[in-house]
């Protein structure tokens, strides 16, 4: 029996009560396994803190349920919708699209194809295994047609890629031409590519019906026990404007097409348009449109990347939403997943009586165990506390299941510390079919833009640690938590998901908001409630570093998925190729929001400064941390203590990622600056937005801007601001069980936010 | 519809650039690598660092993942090994070797010293 393993998510990742959650359960080596729900109090089981904590709460849930194995298939392709089966011609045929191969060297992919691959009947225009464009024709009795153009595919490069069969004559084509023009293309026109081929051969007649499902960017492989078409032989890169004609067009024909010329629609079945729904808040759909009349519409699986350019793209216009026609592309990646579409194996119904907090099902088999993390919020509109923690899930997802540690040749540079992996990071380097993060690279070496949470994500859990050894994300955000608990401090919870769909209204019921320990990835709605919140009176205590840097947009429709471009500028895994700085799912533009006008340093007085993984450090009060309006935040704190020199984050209080005070990014004028970081190593390094141009010394020893800031100020209406400005600031409040100037900082601060006495104005 | 042979990708020269730049780097890192360095190393390997210590650890933390060497946590806040990454995805890390470590820094050393010693090698 192989090993046992379990592992999980779930349909929603907050919920109120009275409401449903399913969970999604897979077992590998058992056949049944225990399930519970836990309340979770603190993640890190570090010997040295206050180790893990979680509390069993009887629901419905609890109890044995049947397991079984639930597999998933990555990979994005269009299903064409054809129940007519018009697309079954068994002929003649034509097929022609534009590609833009990423990996034409992988072996066999397909691009447009209505086949059974294990019958070898029906037709494909593919890439063969020897990277070669491909016209495929088979009958299932043996006869097999297959011919390909006479030079490999290179990588980076749109083709006009069109075959033909004729049935009445046996002649087969394939016409493929590079058309690469100045901006389109890895390279540029100047490049001395392969001639179009243009392939002229007689071949045995064959007959190429079949009664598979046409696929773009694959092929049919099945079907699956719901009834769902299953597809293999995944492509990688771009296509455009895919069409298909039921009898056989000429090299002439197939020429014309490639410089853009439109052949009669005689015979055409279909034309699709990839572009077809570009709108004012972009390609928020999975639909693709045939143009031809012909209604033989499809259906994206797996979220393969919209709003990328196409094989026209001429440079001039960099926002699809302004030239839809030269963003007729969609770029498809083997790697792509946005639903394990696993069978629900229990839910809850969360009882009035589970409080908001911070939850997991608990799933077990064996020794194995996986936490599946939600958060219950209250019901609408009926806060019961005056705190609430934001939980950053955004952010969580941003980072879900990323491979930074494995993939990444510079990782350790830029952790500054020897790669550790956890069990979580070996099963994700055997089961890559769990998908990507925003940090990763498709197997194409493009960028990954796009997030789901429908899947399992072992790297967010209560107790997972990180590449550097140390805390990160939900794990990292428990310490909080576990403070708040130990503090007896009554809080509510929600996630992001929540704010961007509430908007102000879910703060407008608290007196105080917490922030986790990275809310780095916020969309335009998320920013707007939070600047509605301070700006009428709401306190904000931001308890960790690099926070509200990346524009994030969550799909209309589909709260699970974040899309990130990661444009010109930032701390950043990867860069938006040209013309793809533009969110599909929402229109806007993506990269830092620094870049948009709207630094975190306007919101919460600081943005992020420096980075570096290998040892935490430590604050020093500033003058500003003894004036009268600012001292509270310091009772019982010494004048020359050091704040924060201890913790499970790398040792110290100020480290990971820190943010800076900086007037002219946009801190408030009145900001204080109550403590300053200092003692960093050159593993630190200033962010690279500011880099301009390059000398050295730009690192902790060295570079005055490596530094974490501590600041505080009011804002209009009574409101009010508290930036811990550092990612390991909650690392450190267990230290001496809670009994530290960290713990009491946050203590003093809390305390006087929560309180209805007026805030002496900081201006 | 089986696959067949993959077409080899167009050759990369920079690849020569680099292996010449390697070649460099390395001779020009040894001298650096004493007893002293591996000493400080052995001592904290994070944190502030001495020039040549620096030098050498920039050199080999930057590194093409493929066959690196990682420490694996085996037993949670008991028990590391060290490992080396796999050459593709859907594989995973190997152990170099049986031993193991009671501490994460002692696991970072001994793939340091693993390190060093492949880059002492021609």
């Amino acid at each position: 029996m192989a090993e046992t393993s379990i592992h999980g998510y779930s349909d929603r990742i907050s919920v109120a009560p009275g409401e449903r959650i399913r969970f999604m359960v897979s077992v590998e080596g058992a056949a049944r396994y225990r399930a519970d729900i836990v309340r979770l109090i603190h993640g890190d089981a570090n010997p040295a803190g206050p180790g893990f904590k979680e509390e069993v709460v009887e629901t419905a849930v609890s109890g044995d349920h049947p397991g079984r194995t639930q597999p998933i298939r990555a990979g994005s392709h269009v299903l064409i919708d054809d129940p007519g089966g018009l697309l079954n011609v068994g002929n003649s045929i034509t097929v022609h699209t534009f590609i833009m191969p990423t990996t034409p060297a992988k072996g066999v992919q397909g691009v447009v194809t209505r086949c059974d691959p294990e019958r070898r009947m029906g037709w494909a225009l593919l890439i063969d295994g020897q990277g070669r464009l491909a016209l495929w024709l088979g009958d299932g009795a043996g006869r097999l047609v297959q011919v390909a153009a006479t030079t490999p595919l290179m990588a980076g490069i749109w083709y006009s890629a069109g075959a033909s069969y004729d049935g009445a004559t046996g002649r087969a084509i394939v016409h493929l031409a590079p058309v690469v023009n100045s901006y389109n293309s890895r390279v540029g026109p100047v490049a001395a590519l392969a001639a179009p081929v243009v392939r002229e051969v007689d071949v045995e007649r064959v007959d190429f019906h079949s009664q598979s499902a046409a696929v773009i960017a694959g092929w049919a492989e099945g079907t699956s026990t719901a009834g769902a078409t299953l597809v293999g032989g995944h492509y990688n890169g771009k296509i455009d404007r895919p069409r298909v004609y039921g009898h056989a067009l000429s090299a002439d024909e197939l020429a014309g097409l490639a410089a853009g010329r439109e052949p009669d629609s005689r015979g055409l079945i279909a034309r699709w348009d990839f572009a077809d729904g570009i709108g004012p808040i972009g390609i928020p759909s999975d639909r693709v449109t045939d143009a031809s009349g012909n209604d033989l519409h499809g259906r994206c699986v797996n979220a393969p990347a919209r709003a990328v350019t196409g094989h026209n793209f001429s440079g001039r216009e960099e926002h699809f939403i302004h030239a839809p026609a030269e963003y007729g592309a969609i770029h498809f990646h083997d790697d792509d997943l946005e639903d394990a579409g696993w069978e629900p194996s229990f839910e809850l119904i969360v009882p009035d009586t589970m409080r908001s907090d911070v939850y997991a099902a608990r799933v077990r088999a064996g020794n194995a165990v996986d936490y599946i993390p939600f958060f219950v919020r209250p019901a609408s509109g009926r806060p019961t506390a005056q705190v609430l923690f934001l939980a950053p899930t955004a952010s969580y997802m941003a980072y879900a299941n990323e491979h930074l540690g494995v993939d990444v040749g510079v990782g350790d540079a830029i952790m500054g510390h020897t790669t550790v992996l956890q069990q979580e990071d070996l099963y994700l380097c055997a089961h890559p079919e769990l998908g990507l993060s925003t940090y990763d690279h498709h197997s194409d070496g493009s960028g990954v833009c796009y997030s789901s949470r429908l899947r399992p994500i072992p790297n967010m859990r209560p107790n997972y640690r990180h590449e550097t050894g140390s805390l990160w994300g939900f794990a990292a955000d428990l310490d909080l938590i576990g403070w708040l608990n130990a503090r007896g401090i009554r809080y509510d919870v929600a996630t992001d998901e929540d704010l961007h769909r509430e908007g102000a209204a879910l703060l407008r019921n608290y007196r105080v908001a917490l922030t986790g320990t990275h809310p780095e990835y916020y969309s335009s709605a998320m920013l707007d409630a939070m600047e509605a919140f301070l700006g009428s009176g709401g306190r904000l205590m931001y308890l960790g570093g690099n926070g509200f840097y990346w524009v994030t947009s969550f799909h209309p429709d589909k709260p699970h998925l974040i899309e990130v471009r990661k444009a010109e500028g930032g701390s950043r895994a990867w860069q938006a190729q040209p013309g793809e700085y533009f969110h599909s799912t929402t229109g806007e533009r993506g990269g830092v929001w620094r870049n948009r006008g709207r630094a975190p340093q306007k919101l919460v007085g600081v943005g992020f400064a420096a980075q570096g993984f290998d040892r935490s450090s430590y604050f020093r009060r500033m003058p500003d941390s003894r004036d009268p309006r600012a001292s509270f935040i310091f009772a019982g704190v010494g004048e020359d203590e050091l704040i924060g020199d201890f913790g499970l984050v790398g040792g110290g209080a100020a480290g990971h990622e820190l943010d800076r005070y900086d007037l002219s990014l946009g801190t408030p004028p009145n900001a204080m600056l109550v403590a300053c970081s200092e003692g960093h190593s050159d593993s630190y390094q200033r962010v690279v937005e500011e880099i301009y141009f390059m000398y050295p010394g730009a690192g902790g020893t060295q570079d005055p801007g490596v530094r974490g800031d501590i600041v505080y100020y009011t804002t209009a209406g009574g409101g009010a601001v508290f930036s811990a400005s550092s990612i390991a600031w909650c690392g450190s409040l267990s230290h001496n069980n809670y009994d530290n100037n960290v713990s009491r900082i946050t203590a003093n601060v809390l305390e006087r936010f929560l309180s209805a006495e007026p805030l002496p104005a900081t201006s | 519809m089986a696959d067949e042979t993959a077409a080899a990708p167009p050759p990369d020269r920079e690849q020569i650039a680099l292996a010449m730049w390697d070649k460099r780097m390395r001779a020009a890192l040894r001298p650096l690598i004493t007893k002293k360095i591996i000493t400080e190393h052995r001592r904290d390997p994070l944190g502030h660092h001495s020039d040549a210590l620096n030098r050498v650890l920039n050199y080999i933390r930057r590194r093409a993942p493929w066959g690196k060497c990682v420490v694996v946590c085996t037993k949670p806040f008991k028990q590391w090994r060290v490992a080396r990454l796999p050459g593709a995805r859907g594989q995973v890390p190997v152990f170099i070797d049986e031993r193991t470590y009671n501490s994460e820094a002692k696991a970072m050393h001994a793939a340091f010293l693993v390190r060093i010693e492949e880059l002492m090698r021609d």
